[in-house]
């Protein structure tokens, strides 16, 4: 779970300084504005993921990361279609079934039939 | 612990994150509906990973790169996700072009830092001639802190 923390956050801070010792090294040292993380889902638990496959001998940084970022677009994707399903019903809490309707109703999501249960 | 490939899900924090911030606000999510998109999310990748190494496998080669993800994509009938992927890989490598400039730059000074660390140690034993040239070293280093 400390992974996701992990994610860069905050306001960068600056090593320089006119005390005497040497600023102790940065472990992240966020170089975008504040709050523009790249990704929200933790690398290595995709790297996970991926390196699950047989068939999959390595892959690169960059294919981990697209990886990820698509993941988390899926889920937001998948969030939303479930969701006009929800409010069809007049709900306002998401539950299993519109996800299974969802997963019925677009064709996309035909390649998670039968994976969730 | 045996594992399946499934089981490797997603920290629920980032998924629930992700959900809410995707619906309206007052929606809410079941936890069995949550926990489902967790692992339609793990198959995904899954699937994904499956379908860029067969791009990879295409070109000869073993290491999957980002334009095989990119390809699977569109197999995967996802294309409205390849507009938004290149334009988080640009700001990723750009990123990692950023991290990378700034780790040289620090490694530099670490290596500079021992190398006086090293003579420290070994100061009381030399004779004078090192004791002079150790003075002017550390007199670069406190020019180099004041900065």
């Amino acid at each position: 779970m400390a992974a996701a923390a992990a994610a860069g956050s905050g306001t960068p801070r600056e090593e320089e300084g006119p005390s005497g010792e040497t600023a102790a090294p940065q472990p992240q040292a966020p170089t975008s504005a504040p709050g523009a993380r790249l990704s929200r889902l933790p690398l290595a638990r995709v790297k996970a993921l991926v390196k699950a496959d047989p068939d999959v001998t390595l892959a690169g940084q960059e294919a981990i990361f697209i990886l990820a970022r698509a993941a988390e677009l899926f889920v937001e994707t998948i969030a939303k279609d479930a969701y006009c399903c929800a409010q069809q019903g007049k709900r306002k809490t998401l539950q299993r079934r519109d996800l299974d309707n969802a997963i019925e109703a677009v064709d996309e999501f035909a390649f998670l039939e039968g994976t969730l249960d | 612990m045996a594992e399946r490939p499934e089981d490797l899900n997603l920290p629920n924090a980032v998924i629930t994150r992700i959900i809410k911030e995707a619906l309206p606000d007052g929606v809410n999510i079941s936890k069995e509906a949550r926990s489902a998109i967790s692992r339609a999310a793990s198959v995904f990748v899954l699937y994904a990973t499956s379908c860029a190494n067969n791009f990879a496998m295409k070109g000869k080669r073993k290491t999957l790169n980002a334009s095989d993800v990119l390809s699977a994509m569109e197999e995967m009938e996802f294309q409205r996700f390849v507009t938004p992927l290149k334009e988080a890989l640009e700001a990723y490598r750009r990123e990692q072009k950023g991290k990378k400039e700034a780790s040289e730059q620090k490694k530099k000074d670490k290596d500079k830092k021992t190398d006086a660390e090293e003579q420290d140690k070994s100061r009381d034993e030399d004779n004078d001639e090192d004791e002079e040239r150790l003075e002017e070293e550390e007199q670069n280093e406190e020019e180099e802190v004041d900065n």
